[in-house]
């Protein structure tokens, strides 16, 4: 029997071959962007789950508000890990980072500056699973100047030989270190990717006893991570009796005077939430750039919808079917076939359909996964679904998808009357008509949401990218690396000024967009607490290099002496201090040292848009790279000169260059990158949603065609007939819009909420949306209409 | 006897009246007769063929096949009695365009759940029986309508039915494969002993049965 359905399966699939293939294409579609997205989702939740410990380790983070600044840490004050392992029987152990950066590494005349290393405890490697291959497996970090490398990272200094017991110099360390073990390389899942791990052991500023000042990423192993926020409420008091002391050393002020009018304390956050929630840590400030679950959300509800959306329109092109089918569904009947067996034909039938989508989507994946990955930044593998758990997922996936997709088209289909059905006469009840017609609106909804979407975010990149952020970011060349140069950095200068496809240069290793120097300070006012502000140490050549505006005051410059003690604030220090009109010549302590504002310069954007422009000095300390403005638009010209002269100074350093411009857009990456799946995945759901409406309007057209013929005996017209066919579902169309704006209202304006500087939604992105999805469904319909109303009405009259 | 319908009413309501369909229809079918029904259009004569296949309902009256009331069996004991013992010949041949005329012929058998090699000993009997071997791998597009419709016939017979309906057989036929079909029902008749009701407009036709019940608007005439 079953090869008798099989059989009449394949031969309608022959007979019907482009029907069934938009079938099988929007199905296969449907599954693998739900498999891709399925992917993603779970890649994304298992960061740093790896490790044995994952649920009971828990980060120390650092939240405060003073005089109004918002602040946000991942790294603490040296003491707290041993300080909390000492006072609370509940932390098991505790490990700090403290992230080294890119040091140049060398080992005898093979030196490298890209390998990320960071100073760690040497308990580091028991808090965190990562698998000891070779050399001293128990405590590797035990001794001063000791070092763990990564698998890869010891190749690229040793090759083949055995790098155990061998030296490596680090940058900023006279005494060389002693490479004790190798390590695999860090699993791509977690929130930190080091290659070289350093013992803390010899690093004195560790040893630090001042809970003031934060540089360590700090981890607890708690006896039960569960149990988190227990400990969280005693950490205020911890800082009472640590802290207090040292402020009023350092500020001058009383623990509780200070918690009066601001909040600050130390929080928890569980090591496997710390790739997707940012509650606890400002992006900027994490070890690398995590995830966000909000992504997380977008992409498991587009994969659900996906489905859906597949799964539906399998559901309406089967049922659309169904009139073709009536009549074989009779002959069954009469022959003898029980509605059961009716039932399992079709529901078999959409399982040999579901396998072979399955198959064309397997396909598909194999194709998009490295387009995929290329454009979100991930290693996702398709062989990650080649283990029993996820093969039995895909199984179950199918017979689920099945059903989904079989049930309802054949219960319709094996409910036919024998008698009706031969005569092709079934009855379409309202209930049927219904359900289809909710199915198109969900559809539609769904799609017209993405599209939404989609404009809205492309609104937003292309606001940010023209946005002026007070400076101007276009043809300024960053050569970051310049200091390597050392005591040439100044010639070298000097030849660059020489091209005339430089027009001017400054040094500084403050770049307001991409990787930048940012340093923190306290500043007082009249001999009284303001708040940290941001500073950048800058040359007299900075501001009109980035093409910054002064509103009032002078720019640093020799022609009025020395000027280290003179400071130029931004607009919103100048408001924050209160000197809104009169900041020139008032004076600012910071750390002791006291400045003299010289000037005022326009509010420019140094960090990312998402944040509000915060309160800036800028002070007379030339020191780091260079930054170079062009005169010319040929950059690739100007970068092969500066190659060349950088060539020609033989430092032995590489050159290394970046275009501001450049690093302006890769601060929005994420969004970008975002935006872009967005796009992919809004197209694709319109795709499969018009495949559904285009079955469902040669369904009713089939439906109709008799009413048709009459009515063109009868006198209308082509147009009228059109019209007639296509206002139905066009209605549909319109009743999604209704449910899709107010959620992309809704949801977008949250997303919005994530940028300080940001679009207004307007009424625009609604009426586009509106047209775009209009124009596609009208297209849709209008296309069968047309044909249904342009055939013979003889042809559907001699029917009888 | 094979079946006996008694005081049978079948009615439609429309616009607040009742339409009889049949009206008061008694009649006995013994085991071996040849039944011609005829009338004009819309007496009832498809309609009284379908009540009689158990394919469609009555409103009133009873009806008795093989000693077995199936005005009191449910929907399921009454399908599986016609596809015991009734097979069906259409006007339009309905068969399944999928399918070669083999598969056709088998398909009756898949639902009675008859084994493999007994099936294809059953169909390649009839083919024989019919002489169509040579175009068992054909599909009903590649037949004309006199071939479909013998097809049709060896469907309805394959599964050994005790009577054997057709509404109309040779309605879509030419008369030349008119005859022919007639002539196979009446050698069906009189050689096996099966008992056919057809239902036809032709006198000509007609008069290959052994009875012939006239009907108008739904009552015997």
């Amino acid at each position: 029997m079953l090869k008798n359905y099989i059989k009449i399966a394949w031969r309608n699939i022959l007979k019907h071959k482009s029907m069934f293939a938009i079938n099988i294409a929007g199905l296969a579609i449907g599954i693998a962007s739900c498999l891709l997205m399925l992917l993603f989702v779970v890649d994304e939740l298992s960061y740093d789950t790896f490790n044995e410990k994952a649920d009971d380790i828990v980060r120390v983070v650092f939240k405060a508000q003073i005089n109004g600044e918002k602040i946000k840490e991942a790294v603490v004050m040296a003491p707290v890990a041993q300080t909390l392992k000492n006072d609370f029987p509940e932390v098991v152990d505790a490990t700090r980072i403290y992230n080294l950066g890119t040091p140049k590494i060398a080992y005898g005349t093979t030196a490298f500056r890209n390998g990320k290393a960071a100073y760690v405890d040497p308990n580091f490697f028991n808090v965190f699973t990562l698998a000891i291959i070779d050399g001293d497996t128990q405590s590797p970090l035990e001794e001063p100047n000791t070092v763990v490398l990564t698998e890869s990272e010891a190749n690229k200094y040793f090759g083949n030989s055995n790098p155990i017991g061998k030296n490596i110099l680090i940058e900023g360390n006279s005494q060389p270190f002693r490479v004790t073990a190798i390590i695999e390389n860090v699993p791509q899942n977690s929130h930190f990717h080091f290659d070289l791990f350093a013992s803390m052991q010899g690093f004195d500023p560790a040893k630090s006893t001042s809970w003031v000042n934060s540089n360590y990423f700090t981890y607890l192993v708690l006896e039960n991570g569960k149990a988190y926020k227990n400990l969280e409420k005693k950490l205020p008091q911890v800082l009472q009796k640590y802290m207090g002391p040292q402020m009023q050393d350092n500020l001058g002020v009383s623990y509780t005077d200070f918690m009066k009018d601001n909040q600050l304390g130390l929080f928890l956050q569980p090591l496997t939430d710390i790739h997707l929630n940012h509650d606890f840590v400002s992006a900027s400030q994490e070890l690398e750039q995590g995830g966000d679950i909000k992504y997380v959300y977008i992409f498991s509800a587009i994969a659900l919808f996906m489905l859906l959306i597949a799964c539906i329109n399998f559901m309406n092109l089967s049922t659309a079917s169904a009139s073709k089918r009536s009549k074989e569904v009779g002959i069954r009947k009469v022959l003898g076939s029980q509605r059961k067996q009716l039932w399992q034909q079709f529901l078999s039938e959409a399982f040999i359909a579901t396998v072979l989508a399955l198959f064309v989507a397997l396909g598909l994946l194999v194709v998009l996964i490295p387009k995929f990955n290329e454009l979100s930044g991930k290693a996702l593998q398709l062989s990650s679904f080649i283990n029993a758990s996820s093969i039995g997922l895909l199984i179950a996936l199918t017979f689920f998808i099945s059903l989904l997709a079989g049930a309802y088209p054949s219960l319709f289909l094996s409910s036919f009357k024998p008698i009706s059905a031969l005569k092709s006469k079934f009855s379409n009840s309202g209930h049927n008509k219904g359900v289809r017609s909710g199915l198109v609106v969900f559809q539609f909804a769904i799609s017209t949401g993405l599209i939404l979407a989609t404009l809205i975010v492309r609104q937003q990149m292309e606001y940010i990218q023209q946005k002026d952020v007070g400076y101007d970011k276009e043809q300024l060349l960053v050569l970051r690396e310049a200091h390597l140069l050392g005591n040439d950095l100044n010639a070298f200068k000097q030849e660059l000024l020489k091209n005339p496809k430089v027009g001017s240069v400054t040094q500084s290793a403050f770049v307001p967009a991409g990787p930048t120097d940012i340093n923190m300070s306290t500043i007082y006012k009249d001999g009284v607490f303001s708040r940290r502000m941001a500073v950048y140490n800058i040359d007299g050549h900075y501001l009109p290099t980035m093409g910054m505006e002064l509103v009032s005051g002078r720019n640093f410059s020799k022609a009025f002496g020395a000027d280290s003690t003179k400071v130029i604030i931004n607009e919103t220090a100048s408001r924050l201090l209160g000197l809104e009109n009169d900041a020139l010549g008032k004076t600012i302590t910071d750390a002791g040292k006291t400045a003299t504002i010289i000037g005022v310069v326009k509010d420019f954007h140094f960090k990312s848009l998402h944040t509000p422009i915060e309160p800036l000095l800028l002070f007379y300390n030339p020191y780091g790279g260079l930054i170079l403005k062009a005169q010319t638009a040929d950059m690739a010209a100007l970068i092969a000169d500066t190659q060349n002269l950088w060539k020609n100074f033989g430092s032995g350093e590489p050159f290394d260059y970046e275009l501001l411009d450049q690093s302006y857009q890769k601060t929005y990456l994420v969004e970008r990158k975002m935006g872009t799946i967005l796009n992919i995945f809004a197209i694709l759901t319109v795709f499969v949603a018009c495949l559904g409406l285009f079955g469902l309007i040669t369904f009713t057209a089939e439906q109709r065609f008799k009413e048709i013929g009459i009515r063109k005996v009868l006198g209308s017209t082509v147009p009228q007939i059109v019209g007639m066919l296509s206002k139905d579902f066009l209605k549909l169309v319109v009743i999604s819009f209704f449910i899709a704006f107010p959620i992309g209202f809704y949801t977008m304006g949250k997303w919005l909420e994530g940028f300080a500087y940001r679009i207004q939604l307007d009424f625009w992105a609604f009426l586009i949306t509106a047209i775009i999805i209009l124009l596609i469904a009208f297209a849709t319909v209008g296309y069968k209409s047309f044909s249904a109303a342009t055939m013979n009405p003889v042809k559907a009259l001699k029917d009888e | 006897m094979l079946l006996q319908l008694k005081n049978i009413f079948k009615w439609v309501n429309s616009g607040g009246q009742r339409i009889f369909l049949l009206k008061d229809i008694n009649l006995e079918v013994q085991e071996g007769e040849f039944i011609s029904v005829m009338g004009p259009s819309g007496s009832g004569k498809s309609t009284l063929l379908n009540v009689i296949g158990m394919l469609d309902t009555f409103d009133e009256g009873e009806y008795d096949f093989l000693h077995e009331s199936v005005h009191t069996l449910k929907e399921k004991h009454r399908a599986n009695l016609y596809k015991e013992y009734i097979g069906f010949v259409f006007q339009s041949y309905h068969l399944l365009d999928e399918l070669t005329v083999q598969e056709n012929l088998e398909m009756p058998l898949l639902y009675k759940k008859f084994k493999g090699p007994e099936r294809k000993a059953m169909v390649a009997d009839m083919l024989d029986r019919f002489n169509i071997v040579g175009k068992k791998d054909l599909f009903p597009a590649q037949l004309s309508g006199g071939q479909q419709q013998l097809v049709g016939v060896a469907r309805a017979l394959i599964a050994n039915p005790k009577l054997i309906l057709a509404d109309e057989p040779t309605g879509n036929l030419n008369s030349q494969q008119s005859e022919e079909i007639m002539h196979l029902f009446k050698k069906l008749n009189e050689e096996d002993g099966v008992t056919i009701i057809q239902v036809t407009h032709s006198e000509k036709n007609a008069a290959y049965g052994s009875r012939i019940i006239n009907l108008l608007d739904g009552r015997k005439v």
